[in-house]
């Protein structure tokens, strides 16, 4: 199991950190009963996003692009579309991983699918705006000129992985800031979001179909 | 049973070992000038980001983003498999036949996996550590110089022309172990490469550049640093 969850648990982290982060920009609250409340008014999201991996090998971040969506109780689709192409969908209960090979997106059967079921279930409770509830992060929230919410790993097999996840938003714009996810002191993830949409419509077509 | 398990044993090895290709108007060996054979190896410190395709015996294909910063002339090797998602699930580094690997996730772990992705890097981008023993025409017409390697086997580098270089490495007793196949393009020779695994559990690498960059004086500076630490 530890090996699937460190293969495929990341786009899970990721989808959590994003409603994570809708959830306390959508409030701009510094209580997580008001997050709770405002989370159940959220239907659909859909965004693009560039993410950028920084380590030592890299003279410059490696830069991918991409479009996520969800859509509520418990849909998603988590898209890259560059350097390299692969979906994740989520969709009533089931989860597929899918990659692109031969100009063809194909379904990854490695036994991933599994693991992203017991990840999903984990952020469940990020959904429903329990994030500060959620026994595999302990979460501290700092207030100055941004927001700045820290999650830190409790559990040893995510803990090998990531050191900590900073999401950092602002008090007085709609839009997130930004997501570092910090694996070492070497290593990290930042994540930009922008023209995010929320509670506009989103075809079924994209939770079914990976193309 | 006691007597036979050797003998089991022996036909298993005879019947592994096959002969090399043969060359034909093979010309001197050794002393001949390198410039004649095919060399898609690197010339210089380079830093190469690409997306791979996996393709394994009995499995669907799974994608990882390779990273790889290579010294020719120190031999000196980083790498880092990262997934689509951007996690670091393997970073390594030889320096003078010293592996260091900094960070192994499964199924990335194995005792032999680091070893393995090093020769299959140094097979790719690194002129053989050798001497060219044999050099001329394939059968099928390719132009062919064959490397004895330092440690044992055999690596061929063949010119397909107009398409492809490609490399094969055979082990000491002729048995195709790799094969390497760069597609000749106007782009960088490293733009698309195929390497196809002959083990107990075959594998295929189906790569495609994401990014190439000469690296200046940065692998000295990071092997300096190491050094004072």
């Amino acid at each position: 199991m530890r090996t699937r969850y460190s293969l495929f648990g990341f786009p899970g982290i990721i989808f959590g950190l994003f409603l994570v982060i809708i959830f306390l920009t959508s409030a701009a609250a510094d209580n997580f009963d008001q997050l709770r409340k405002d989370a159940a008014k959220i239907k659909t999201i859909q965004a693009r996003f560039v993410q950028k991996k920084s380590m030592k090998i890299l003279s410059n971040p490696l830069v991918s692009e991409g479009l996520f969506y969800y859509a509520a109780p418990d849909s998603f689709r988590w898209e890259y579309l560059k350097p390299l192409r692969s979906v994740v969908i989520a969709h009533k209960g089931d989860t597929k991983r899918y990659i692109a090979s031969g100009g063809k997106m194909i379904e990854d059967k490695t036994g991933g699918v599994q693991a992203m079921k017991i990840v999903l279930n984990e952020i469940a409770g990020w959904m429903s705006g329990k994030f500060d509830q959620n026994p595999s992060f302990a979460t501290t929230l700092k207030e100055g000129a941004y927001t700045e919410i820290t999650l830190t790993p409790v559990e040893k097999n995510m803990a090998g992985m990531i050191e900590k996840i900073k999401i950092t938003l602002s008090k007085k714009e709609t839009a997130v800031k930004s997501v570092k996810i910090i694996e070492s002191a070497n290593a990290f993830t930042r994540i930009d979001f922008s023209d995010v949409q929320i509670n506009k419509v989103i075809s079924d077509k994209t939770f079914q179909d990976a193309e | 049973m006691k007597r036979i398990f050797p003998l089991i044993l022996i036909t298993i090895f005879l019947t592994s070992c096959q002969s090399l290709p043969v060359i034909n108007a093979s010309a001197p060996p050794a002393d001949e000038k390198i410039s004649a054979c095919p060399f898609p190896f690197l010339k210089e410190r380079y830093r190469l980001i690409h997306a791979i395709e996996i393709r394994m015996a009995g499995n669907s294909p799974g994608a990882i983003i390779g990273v790889t910063l290579a010294d020719p002339a120190t031999r000196l090797i980083s790498c880092a498999i990262l997934t689509a998602e951007g996690i670091v699930l393997f970073e390594a580094e030889e320096d003078a036949g010293l592996l260091k690997v900094n960070r192994a996730l499964p199924p990335f772990d194995s005792a032999d996996f680091a070893q393995n992705m090093i020769a299959d890097i140094k097979l790719i981008f690194l002129a053989p550590a050798g001497k060219i023993v044999e050099k001329g025409i394939l059968p099928g017409g390719a132009a062919v110089c064959r490397w004895r390697e330092e440690d044992s086997g055999w690596i061929d580098v063949l010119s397909n022309q107009p398409k492809y270089i490609e490399i094969k490495r055979y082990s000491s007793c002729g048995s195709l172990k790799r094969h390497v196949k760069f597609e000749k393009t106007d782009k960088n020779i490293y733009q698309k490469i195929e390497l196809r695994a002959n083990e107990l559990y075959n594998y295929s690498l189906l790569m495609t550049l994401i990014e190439a960059q000469p690296v200046k004086e940065e692998l000295l500076i990071n092997k300096a640093q190491g050094k004072k630490k």
